[in-house]
């Protein structure tokens, strides 16, 4: 491990460990998580899919849009590593997607479509419950050395526990109901987004950054940000405005 | 017993080929009954604190429980929605269940003992809940409580046809399985459309995501792929008369 990849991965886990002290938002924290795994994995990018109280998975977090597309992919035609993954409770490693097309007819067509050569897919697992899958795309043939993987399910564990952090989490219906409010707070970040992108003219992934600097400089949560935008109680004009002066003092 | 599968097969199932979307409602509390372990079902409607009632039931008692919550002005469902999470309430006859005296009274005359409220959201907007009786006292089990879940989610379809009631619904459009359906609503693009759609006619979340549903039936596509149009730009929503607020707030000033 060289000396500024180790400090980035204390950083890393400095964040995640805080979050759990402090108030912090579910959808911050998963998305951190997925960029955090992109950049200190030897992976291109990473995506996160969540159980529902029902069992249903969705996709909660993607490092790259592509990513997130093809995260949908497997939702939809049931079909891929996360998904096993996310059954089974355990690693799925796949060194080469190409010597796997059996095994995924629909995924490895789709995942060599956007570049992808190999997936591991991570457990995100608390006690004997599992809550979802964390997928790590490369864009080489190659399994990921122990390290990674190492490194993978333990940023992994630490966003699990703080995914269910209660007092109370031992209980099932109060994991689901936290799961199931982060599931919200992404189809209102969505939402959210939409607003901005249509109002600034922008695309989706600027709209996220507009949205996140606001939070950020205003130190609000991300998720109440998106809310009152989709609200309307806050104006997105603001946000906007907001961005365009944080821009210009940048430059 | 059925697994959660089963149930979810068989909840889609009931709605089928209903006419209108109160029929649809009325089906859904059916099944409820049916499969989950309950002796009445209901679905109320709440939208932008204006209009409120109950819209669907299993039955005419079931229907007159779901109206005490709004002749009283409260209940475990109107809770249930403003929290926007269940309600479950296993034993009502507990002395120490105090939430609700006169919604309580009224039920535990008509022999009710127990009432679980679920939720019910369209675009991430609260607007009513399912509403299940049981005249023994206790919790409903795992499986009952994942299935009214899944029926509450079902109970969004029906809701949203309402709120749209002047668009003229083929009945084909929801003949078909009821999750198709859903979990077109559930799609990323689909939520980014609605964003843009609010930006553009200034209206709330659940509102926009009608006029898409309504727009993407007319044209016949999915919602999702009128999504990916509009976010992508290829039907641009400044002056779109489908939006039916013409001249609403464009780009930035």
């Amino acid at each position: 491990m060289t000396g500024t990849r180790e400090a980035e991965v204390s950083q890393a886990f400095v964040t995640l460990a805080s979050s759990l002290v402090n108030g912090y938002d579910v959808v911050d924290l998963l998305d951190e998580l997925t960029a955090d795994c992109a950049r200190l994995l030897d992976v291109s990018s990473a995506g996160l899919l969540l159980a529902d109280g029902r069992g249903v998975l969705h996709v909660m977090a993607a490092s790259s849009e592509q990513t997130r597309q093809l995260e949908v992919f497997q939702l939809q035609r049931a079909d891929g590593p996360c998904l096993d993954c996310y059954h089974d409770g355990a690693q799925v490693a796949v060194a080469d997607l190409d010597a796997e097309l059996e095994r995924w007819p629909q995924f490895v067509p789709a995942a060599r479509a956007v570049g992808f050569r190999s997936v591991h897919a991570l457990p995100m697992r608390l006690r004997d419950n599992v809550l979802g899958a964390l997928g790590l795309f490369g864009t080489t043939v190659g399994a990921l050395n122990d390290e990674d993987l190492a490194l993978g399910q333990a940023l992994a564990d630490v966003a699990s526990v703080a995914l269910v952090q209660d007092k109370a989490a031992g209980d099932s219906t109060v994991v689901n109901e936290q799961l199931q409010t982060a599931l919200t707070s992404r189809v209102v970040l969505e939402q959210a987004k939409g607003v901005l992108a249509q109002l600034g003219g922008l695309d989706m992934t600027h709209a996220f950054a507009v949205l996140r600097g606001y939070a950020r400089d205003n130190g609000v949560r991300l998720t109440d940000v998106a809310q009152a935008v989709v609200d309307r109680s806050l104006p997105a004009r603001r946000l906007l405005q907001h961005a365009a002066e944080r821009h210009t003092s940048r430059a | 017993m059925k697994g959660l599968e089963g149930l979810r097969d068989d909840l889609g199932a009931a709605m089928a080929g209903a006419d209108s979307a109160l029929a649809a409602a009325d089906r859904l509390c059916r099944a409820c009954v049916d499969l989950l372990e309950v002796d009445g079902a209901s679905v109320s409607f709440m939208h932008q604190g204006t209009t409120r009632g109950t819209f669907g039931s299993s039955g005419e008692l079931s229907r007159r429980l779901d109206e005490f919550q709004f002749t009283f002005g409260e209940g475990p469902c109107l809770d249930a929605v403003a929290q926007g999470s269940p309600v479950l309430v296993a034993d009502l006859g507990d002395p120490v269940e105090q939430r609700w005296p006169a919604f309580r009274g009224a039920v535990l005359d008509e022999g009710v003992s127990a009432v679980f409220a679920l939720p019910v959201a369209v675009a991430s907007s609260r607007i009513g809940a399912l509403d299940l009786f049981r005249n023994q006292s206790g919790p409903l089990t795992e499986r009952s409580l994942r299935g009214g879940r899944l029926a509450a989610d079902l109970a969004a379809l029906p809701l949203l046809d309402l709120m749209s009631s002047d668009v003229d619904w083929d009945a084909a459009a929801r003949g078909d399985d009821g999750w198709e359906q859903l979990a077109s609503l559930e799609r990323v693009e689909v939520y980014q459309a609605t964003g843009m759609i609010i930006a553009a006619t200034d209206v709330a979340a659940p509102e926009a995501l009608v006029r898409l549903r309504a727009h993407a039936f007319a044209q016949e596509m999915t919602a999702s792929e009128l999504s990916w149009a509009i976010v992508e730009r290829r039907i641009p929503l400044a002056r779109a008369e489908w939006l039916g607020r013409p001249g609403a707030p464009a780009g930035p000033s």
